[in-house]
């Protein structure tokens, strides 16, 4: 069929040509998996080819590409027999109420047109790996952590120190502040630091720096030992709106979508282990990151899934 | 089984196995003194000796469930009891909270968390059987705070790891409506607003359909949307009657709640009938407003598939814009809309001609008040490496000065 015939002329198929690609171990793997299945049409699961898809809207090419590879994505488990929402069936639809009238047919030639579908084994991506989303998510928060290894008396800093606040009765740590890079730390007693607010990595050490530096210079023998980055909070805007209905009906594992408690889909991704907020406006954020290009990864991962939701037209 | 021991009493060795009638019994053979008898209880030394053992050292202890989690099961049987759902239900939401309350993080968190660790099993249960209810109904039945509800709801679906499906909107307009009382005739109840419970339901169904397929209902909280559209859908159906009435009115008569919300809700859909009105050939001779479009809502919900592809561009529709003049509706667009069309609707808000189809977004894409964030890096930001040297002076600037500390002691009366 139509198919087969143009995933396997698809010249750039195993040319991998993202940057990321290197943080993409699965798609590479999963591609030549998926080419060798191509080779031989014959080992596609029969589910596939004998099911009638024509009560299924048209779609492009491109979508189709993008659906498969949002398959090759979520390797673990694939909820049974789901087909990626289309938004007009948004909601309504439950999982078990649909079934498939199993024809002698074989996989359906309307118009040319390849049908978007979950099959019923997970299969690979599709998508030639250079395709990436062209979206660099942007870094908005780093927290890092420091141990001036010294013990730090907090009145005494808030005294004499102008960027200082201490209240003990609400929180035992002085919050300082620095305009340049603009930070705020948490120094503690035990000499242990929190510094929090910085847009890059080196941001966060160099503030972290300029704290420990303020320290010294209040009469502390600070250090500055174990410099660690927890945290990095990143975000982007794929720019078309999102059905989060059908999102969090075909990625179930993953997500958590509660509008009653908030209007975002909490989606945990586990490879990597970064959460995401994704909203109906099209803007994620990504949360968890203790390097940057886990932020990454994980948008490229789910852009393709978000783009299998996005209205066709 | 071996004598052990010595006599309490006269601290002899000689004890002995013997049988009063039935009883067996171990008896000290210097002095007589019965040290055990009848051995019906466990091995615990404690036991055969006849002395008391506290509850937490005997074995009665494993069998029987803690008072805590006997309450707490009464607790969610009785919610299952209230809230009329099937037996099965009542089991698994039981055998849920039991695993909860074993759960390292749940197993020491106070009374009042226990509480509503029941109400959440509850829900998940319910939720999982795609049975509609919302946390609202279960805060309310438990007098809970819907913030705590919700903390111990999100950390019960990740410690237990349970899937929980989204909540059903169809299923939900059935129950939600179930609540209202216009569908009987009462004291409080004007005559003209009695309505056919079907009828409502149906059309508030339509209505719902019709506002999740314009992103009215993606991420807002489901209970205004029911409402509004339960509205709409009732004011249509007798709009002579009916259509003096307001939202807050309507909420009062009925017996329900006004959620903030759905005032809003309410606008929006409007706003999208409106829209709908002014591609219905026969319509377009009235001036509609979102009073008088309420009489027609019934021509527009039957007829929605075809007119949301009219009144609104899709988002990649440069070929939509075009080939809409030629395909359109039956009488030609007035002048304005078949401007917008022709000029197609290239992504975003460019499309806001007043007549004319607007792309269907979401409305916080729509409304969009915030400024497109340019990228934030500059590049003297990205030049830095963090390992730069930190100048003295730089630092100093967040030092006070000696007079400074002694003002600032002063005036503070420094702790």
């Amino acid at each position: 069929s139509s198919f087969k015939d143009d995933v396997s002329t698809s010249p750039q198929l195993f040319a991998p040509m993202s940057p990321y690609d290197v943080e993409l171990p699965i798609q590479t793997t999963e591609d030549v998996l998926f080419g060798s299945q191509l080779n031989q049409p014959k080992d596609l699961p029969t589910d596939f080819s004998s099911v009638d898809l024509s009560f299924l809207p048209d779609i492009t090419q491109d979508n189709n590409e993008q659906n498969l590879s949002e398959d090759g994505h979520e390797m673990q488990k694939e909820p049974d027999g789901s087909i990626p929402r289309n938004e007009d069936s948004g909601i309504f639809v439950d999982e078990s109420s649909l079934s498939y009238p199993r024809t002698t047919q074989p996989s359906p030639e309307a118009s040319g047109v390849c049908p978007s579908l979950t099959p019923m084994t997970p299969m690979t991506p599709v998508t030639p790996a250079s395709e990436s989303s062209g979206i660099v998510p942007q870094l908005q928060n780093i927290v890092s952590t420091v141990n001036l290894a010294c013990k730090l008396d907090l009145k005494n800093i808030a005294l004499h120190a102008r960027n200082a606040e201490y209240n003990p009765k609400r929180f035992a740590a002085v919050i300082m502040r620095i305009r340049e890079p603009r930070t705020t730390a948490l120094i503690f007693s035990s000499g242990k630091m929190v510094c929090t607010g910085a847009k890059s990595e080196e941001q966060s050490r160099l503030a972290a720096r300029k704290y420990a530096r303020v320290v010294q210079k209040l009469g502390f023998p600070a250090k500055f030992l174990d410099f660690k980055i927890q945290n990095m909070v990143g975000s982007c805007d794929v720019r078309f709106p999102i059905r989060l209905e059908g999102l969090v009906l075909t990625h179930q594992q993953f997500s958590s979508y509660e509008p009653e408690l908030f209007p975002g889909l909490i989606y945990r991704m586990v490879k990597p282990r970064i959460v995401l907020l994704i909203f109906v406006s099209g803007k994620v954020v990504l949360t968890g990151a203790k390097e940057r290009s886990e932020i990454y990864e994980a948008f490229e991962n789910i852009y393709p899934i978000l783009k299998g939701f996005k209205k066709a037209s | 089984m071996a004598a052990q021991g010595r006599c309490p009493s006269c601290g002899s060795a000689a004890l002995v196995e013997d049988a009063h009638y039935a009883q067996q019994q171990l008896v000290c053979a210097a002095c007589g003194c019965v040290l055990a008898e009848g051995l019906l209880t466990t091995t615990y030394t404690e036991e055969e000796h006849l002395r008391e053992v506290s509850y937490s050292q005997s074995t009665g202890q494993k069998e029987q469930l803690s008072r805590c989690l006997q309450r707490g099961i009464r607790r969610v049987q009785d919610l299952c009891k209230v809230l009329q759902l099937p037996r099965v239900f009542e089991e698994t939401a039981v055998s849920y909270f039991q695993r909860a309350v074993q759960h390292p993080s749940f197993h020491l968190v106070s009374l009042e968390k226990k509480e509503l660790l029941g109400g959440c099993c509850v829900f998940v249960t319910c939720r999982q059987h795609n049975w509609p209810v919302t946390m609202g109904t279960i805060c309310s039945l438990l007098y809970a705070k819907q913030e705590l509800f919700a903390s111990v709801y999100l950390s019960l679906q990740k410690e237990l790891e349970l899937s929980v499906p989204a909540l059903s909107l169809a299923d939900l307009v059935k129950t939600h409506l179930n609540s209202f009382r216009l569908f009987q005739h009462a004291a409080n109840v004007p005559a003209p607003f009695v309505e056919d419970k079907e009828k409502v339901v149906a059309r508030t169904m339509q209505m719902v359909e019709l506002a999740s397929e314009t992103w009215l209902v993606t991420g807002r909280h489901p209970v205004p949307i029911v409402t509004a559209a339960a509205f709409l859908s009732w004011q249509s159906l007798q709009p002579s009657a009916r259509l003096s009435c307001t939202l807050g009115r309507f909420c009062k008569v009925a017996g329900v709640d006004l959620p903030p919300p759905a005032h809003l809700r309410l606008k929006e859909l409007l706003e999208i009938l409106l829209r709908m009105a002014s591609q219905l050939a026969w319509l377009r001779v009235f001036k509609l407003d979102k009073k008088t479009v309420v009489k027609h809502i019934g021509d527009l919900l039957q007829h929605r598939i075809f007119l949301l592809k009219n009144a609104f561009c899709q988002e990649d529709g440069e070929e939509q814009g075009a080939a809409a003049p030629g395909e359109g509706s039956p009488s030609s667009p007035p002048a304005a809309g078949g401007v917008a069309q022709e000029k197609g609707c290239p992504s975003g808000g460019k499309c806001q001609h007043e007549g004319g189809p607007r792309p269907l977004l979401p409305p916080c894409l729509i409304n969009s008040r915030k400024r497109l964030r340019t990228a934030a890096t500059s590049p003297s930001d990205s030049a830095i490496t963090g390992d730069e040297p930190i100048s003295d002076s730089e630092i100093e600037q967040y030092l006070r000065g000696p007079e400074e500390i002694r003002a600032f002691s002063k005036a503070k009366a420094w702790p």
